[in-house]
């Protein structure tokens, strides 16, 4: 009798044991390795043009406690208030010590596009790498061009406000399984060019997504009901569905909503200010008028 | 006696329930007279954007009548902010908690959107309007942005 007790208690320690060693290798990070990174001679205006598309200054704004730092400087620290705690983004100006600096391109690509640190740990995926994981990597590396090109700022690290944070970490890892599709991003050779350019902006470096699809059990995108709009990441308040937004008399044609996308509600455009849109509305306003076209013309073809 | 405490009772229930809905529909009135304000500043953007995005006619009568109409709906705004007001009370608002918690940032606000409406109405031709709208507009986006919440 107590042979065969300590008999299921070994079973019961080996299946643990086992199913840490799955947990464990499952949630090991996967990085691009060096030869996923093209040969690619960088376009700074390209990646000062992607970085506005892409959002960064959104999250990565300076901490209040930079008073000398402009608002549009990127070097991070301001708290980003998340579901399951506090995020200091990173300082992405080329600071050796505080910032990005010292990373490789490799590095820089693996954060963005996998959301791996240059430490090999899981980013928490408030850094939507599940939509930039579609980007085209010589545009990320551009983006990292042009972020080398600014003046450094100090800005400390300073690490989040997540209880068991390397255990949720590791459980990012998990989670990718799921949640990180690194499919590249597909043109529709149906469409027009403008659309396929709005298209990339919009599921590659926008996010849009990222806010304005709902999330399944797992946290994962619902792809079936991509861009219906769903409750507000912040907990509070929803956000708004992106299909039929002419058919339901939100804009009359997509020039009116390119319009919108580039003057926001300082043109009377309601409702483009709320709920963290006026952030991504400022940063589309600075992309050219073609590739604003280019994401109104593909939003408005979402029925 | 029995009879006397209970006929207390129900009075002081009564009062209660009384000065309580009386209270709600305070908050009730407040909230709608906002959103009313809201409606027609809404409307008068929709009288001044046609003219800048130059679809519509310079028209100094219908500017003016529109920020009359705005400011005769906005004529109570101090009084509309009541802590039974705050989102998550009986009363449904699109208000965030911030305009409680930073009231010195929301009374800023407030006086930038007076001082850009009153340039606005100052403004004597075409011109000297679409120089002094942008900051009118400006004026509503940055409040919403801090102050308004989401759908």
């Amino acid at each position: 009798m107590r042979t065969r007790s300590a008999n299921i208690l070994l079973a019961l320690a080996l299946i643990a044991a086992l199913g840490l060693l799955v947990f464990w290798l499952l949630s090991m990070p996967r990085p691009l390795t060096a030869a996923d990174i093209p040969q690619h001679t960088p376009d700074v205006a390209n990646g000062e043009r992607l970085y506005h598309a892409a959002g960064c200054i959104s999250c990565h704004q300076p901490s209040p406690e930079l008073k000398d730092v402009a608002a549009d400087v990127p070097a991070g620290g301001a708290p980003l208030h998340t579901p399951i705690g506090t995020l200091y983004p990173l300082n992405l100006t080329p600071d050796p010590e505080t910032g990005i600096g010292d990373w490789t391109d490799l590095q820089f690509v693996n954060a963005v596009m996998r959301g791996i640190s240059p430490k090999g740990e899981n980013l928490i995926p408030a850094l939507p790498y599940t939509s930039y994981a579609h980007m085209k990597p010589e545009d990320v590396l551009d983006i990292r061009a042009y972020l080398a090109g600014l003046a450094p700022v100090k800005s400390p690290e300073r690490e989040a406000d997540i209880t068991a944070l390397p255990l949720i970490r590791r459980g990012v890892g998990l989670w990718k399984w799921v949640g990180l599709d690194t499919t590249p991003w597909q043109p529709d050779p149906g469409q027009s060019e403008s659309w396929n350019r709005g298209s990339y902006l919009v599921n590659g470096p926008g996010h849009c997504q990222e806010c304005h699809t709902p999330r399944n059990a797992f946290m994962a995108l619902d792809t079936a009901k991509a861009f219906e709009g769903g409750p507000h990441p912040e907990g509070k308040g929803k956000v708004p569905s992106l299909r039929g937004l002419i058919e339901r008399g939100r804009y009359t044609d997509a020039a009116d909503l390119a319009s919108a996308l580039q003057y926001g509600e300082a043109m009377g455009y309601d409702k483009l200010a709320s709920g963290g849109m006026g952030q991504v509305q400022r940063n589309i306003s600075q992309l050219p008028e073609s590739d604003i076209q280019a994401i109104a013309d593909y939003i408005t073809s979402l029925k | 006696m029995v009879s006397k405490i209970s006929v207390g009772l129900f009075t002081a229930g009564a009062l209660a329930l009384g000065l309580s809905s009386a209270a709600m529909a305070d908050a009730k009135a407040a909230i709608e007279a906002r959103q009313a304000c809201m409606k027609a500043n809404g409307a008068m953007m929709k009288v001044m954007v046609p003219v800048i995005k130059g679809q519509a006619a310079y028209d100094k009568a219908a500017i003016d009548a529109a920020i009359a109409a705005s400011q005769k709906a906005c004529g109570g705004w101090a009084d509309w902010w009541g802590d039974d007001t705050k989102p998550g009370g009986a009363v449904k608002t699109a208000a965030k908690a911030e305009v409680w918690s930073d009231a010195a940032g929301f009374e800023a606000a407030g006086n930038a959107y007076m001082t850009a409406e009153a340039a606005v109405q100052a403004s004597t031709d075409e011109a000297s309007f679409k120089a002094a709208f942008p900051a009118l507009g400006k004026a509503c986006q940055g409040c919403h942005e801090k102050f308004r919440q989401a759908d």
